[in-house]
């Protein structure tokens, strides 16, 4: 059925380690690296090349578009710069007291969201120049992700601020996260219902964002990305998930190097890849779901790393229904 | 007559021809003998999903159910429990049952269940052997008769110790009632070890889901004010949270230090241009929580102007204790990595008188790893500094390059 032909590496990837990994909004063909060796790529994966390519000063931490041709990015110079890739020319967009970790872009608000280690949310509306508001988050923001109009906030301190970027006077909600230990990541279901939170103890929380109490009844965590050897259990941090955009299933990469595809809603796991070479940092379903681009770096997680460090790759891998689709559709 | 009714409706299992008394142990029993992977020990819902799953996952073909009889191993078939039981397999099973019972007198049946006939065997007994009555079995399966390996004949129940996929997950980590609970307390005692946070924060913040009231949550951050005042241990360098251990029989793949593997990694020199996070983290709640350690290190830092050996060689005690393995790790790393100096430091030079600031003494464990490890050590062969491999990016203790404190 699958064969591993399904997948195949990017040609001339990132020289340092791969920090996000983002396909462009109504296409299989392009795809944005953000990568520590400070430069923000756009790769064609049809043509299997890279077609451009520009730079900040420092690493950059994450990468977003706004539509096909324009990007915005942030990293390690505390800069949000975006880029053209029609003109090729790049801007300056405004800046954090501290690094950019996060860069997302709300489709229905037309603006870009930056979380930083500032312990702030900036939020820059694309009409005007400049940010348009700076939002305490109490904490270092480590993971964002827009749901329609709401902005999802995962903070240092095992938080989550849910907030409605329409009004972001305040946050509608805050949590402390159902997992006890860090959290990696946070992604919106597509349908807008929950999230789905990683952390670094190889564990995902399905939580709901209704916070009527039948509603919430339904969160639960699982256990996922642990390898045992010879008695020993090796719990590795869960960095990425990207959520298929139609089926409403997601997929996890862990430190461990593998990719697990789930169905939140069932509590089944759909199918789990082979192991990758290294931790699994970033990944992304393309916009009908048929392609996921998988960014594997070592990330510095072991006590001892190995003596030669895996390059950095980016898989792209055709995933068909039988892995993606949740088997038992009990609600659709 | 209505026992005998009752017996045939029991559910049944097409692979192996064994009975049950529920549906749900005879999928239990599905799973576990027919529909497990023998590569991953993985358990499907169906044969084709075996098959499905072996080919993608190890990219083997499997051609024959496990455990099934000969002519029932079709792995195209898809069943679930009772579900999708071919039709004339199911006329036949009852007819075939029928005949068997017949001559056994009905009352037959609970004797020989409970008196615990070699089950074993007529367990996979194949249809063609309808004299060894495989109805009989299954009571046997409940009341497991002492001789029978575990393994072998209690397996549809052994499931409920480890049922599939993500439930094992589950029941440990939150039974949903209990997080419903509005004390902030319910949710805690199910990670009792695990809540790094400060009481505070947990306290205001309270159950999971509360809308967040007014703006108390934002004045009291949890994570950073607790270890600091905690950390009164001597030697140890306060630590701003380290990630709990999970036990002898499993390990967190995590440097200790609890902030996110980007905060750790940033501080490798090579990301050290024009950068000055690191000391800003918590701006907001830097104010007398620190500790003697903590301000020897920042005297120290501070006459690193003058005194470079002293610097280097309080850095190392501090460094040394806990940061020694990931500075190492980090050293190694950035080995590995071509240590990439866009241009001197530029920052670093204006940002050294503020560290003599008050707002110094709130620097913690990873504050002194990290200013003092992000500058390349330019000019200065690391060799030249005796000091264990992991304090090397301490070694760049130049004067007036030590750090660029912004906000502490």
């Amino acid at each position: 059925m699958m064969k591993s032909q399904a997948e195949y590496k990017l040609k001339s990837p990132p020289d340092d380690a791969i920090s996000s990994v983002k396909f462009g909004p109504n296409t299989n063909q392009f795809l944005l690296v953000s990568s520590w060796d400070s430069y923000v790529r756009l790769y064609d994966v049809t043509a299997n090349n890279l077609r451009q390519k520009y730079s900040h000063e420092n690493a950059v931490l994450d990468c977003c578009f706004t539509d096909a041709v324009h990007s915005y990015s942030g990293g390690l110079d505390n800069t949000l710069k975006s880029f053209d890739f029609n003109t090729a020319t790049e801007s300056v967009i405004g800046t954090h007291a501290n690094p950019i970790k996060c860069v997302e872009y709300c489709n229905e608000l037309n603006c870009v969201l930056t979380g930083s280690w500032d312990h702030h949310v900036k939020l820059w509306d694309l009409r005007t120049s400049g940010a348009s508001g700076n939002y305490n988050q109490s904490e270092r923001v480590y993971s964002m992700d827009t749901c329609g109009e709401k902005l999802l906030v995962a903070t240092a301190g095992r938080k989550v601020l849910v907030w409605d970027i329409r009004n972001m006077a305040y946050a509608l909600q805050k949590r402390e996260t159902s997992l006890k230990y860090q959290t990696r990541a946070i992604k919106a279901f597509p349908n807008k219902l929950g999230f789905v939170l990683s952390s670094i103890e190889g564990r995902v929380a399905v939580e709901y964002l209704d916070s009527n109490p039948e509603i919430q009844k339904k969160k639960y965590a699982f256990k996922c990305h642990r390898i045992k050897e010879d008695g020993l259990e090796k719990i590795y941090p869960v960095n990425a998930v990207s959520f298929h955009p139609i089926h409403n299933t997601f997929a996890t990469g862990g430190s461990d190097g593998y990719v697990n595809v789930w169905d939140g809603f069932n509590k089944k796991r759909l199918c789990q890849f082979h192991q990758y070479l290294t931790s699994v940092t970033s990944l992304s379903f393309s916009h009908n779901g048929s392609v996921l681009a998988i960014g594997c770096s070592y990330f510095l997680e072991e006590d001892k790393p190995p003596s030669s460090l895996p390059e950095d790759t980016i898989y792209i891998r055709s995933v068909t229904d039988q892995e993606t689709k949740p088997k038992y559709s009990s609600n659709s | 007559m209505g026992r005998k009714k009752k017996k045939q409706s029991k559910p049944w299992c097409w692979y192996c021809n064994r009975e049950f008394d529920d549906e749900k142990i005879l999928i239990q029993h599905q799973k576990a003998k027919h529909f497990k992977c023998h590569i991953c020990h993985k358990k499907l819902y169906t044969g084709p999903g075996l098959s499905i799953h072996c080919m993608q996952v190890h990219k083997e073909t499997i051609d024959k159910v496990p455990n099934s009889l000969p002519n029932r191993s079709n792995v195209d078939i898809e069943i679930y429990g009772m579900e999708g039981i071919p039709p004339q397999d199911l006329k036949d099973h009852e007819r075939q049952k029928q005949s068997t019972r017949g001559p056994d007198s009905s009352d037959e049946d609970e004797p020989a269940s409970k008196k615990v006939k070699p089950e074993g065997l007529l367990g996979n007994a194949p249809p063609g052997m309808p004299g060894l009555m495989p109805p009989g079995m299954v009571p046997g399966l409940v009341h497991p008769p002492p001789g029978l390996p575990p393994g072998m004949q209690m397996m549809p129940m052994a499931p409920m110790g480890a049922p599939p996929f993500m439930h094992p997950g589950m029941p440990p980590m939150l039974p949903p009632h209990m997080m419903m609970q509005s004390q902030p307390g319910p949710p805690k005692p199910l990670f009792p070890s695990a809540v790094p946070s400060s009481s505070p924060g947990a306290a205001v913040v309270g159950a999971d889901f509360k809308p967040i009231s007014s703006g108390a949550t934002i004045s009291a951050p949890p994570t950073t004010n607790t270890p600091c005042s905690s950390s009164s241990s001597s030697s140890q360098t306060p630590k701003s949270s380290t990630i709990q251990a999970t036990g002898t029989s499993s390990k967190i793949i995590h440097p200790l230090e609890d902030i996110s593997l980007e905060e750790i990694r940033a501080r490798l020199p090579k990301y050290s241009r024009g950068s000055s996070w690191q000391k800003s983290e918590d701006a907001g709640s830097s104010t007398s929580t620190s500790t003697s350690e903590m301000s020897i290190a920042v005297s120290a830092a501070q006459q690193a102007a003058a005194t470079q050996a002293a610097v280097i060689q309080a850095k190392a005690q501090e460094v040394q204790h806990q940061h020694m393995a990931m500075m190492g790790r980090m050293a190694a790393a950035a080995a590995a990595f071509p240590v990439r100096v866009s241009g001197p430091p530029f920052s670093v030079v204006t940002g050294a008188p503020v560290m003599a600031g008050p707002t110094m003494g709130v620097l913690r464990a990873p504050l002194i790893g990290g200013p003092l490890m992000r500058h390349p050590p330019i000019g200065m062969p690391p060799g030249m500094i005796q000091m264990p491999p992991g304090v090397m990016y301490g070694a760049p203790m130049f004067p007036g390059m030590i750090m660029q404190p912004r906000f502490r």
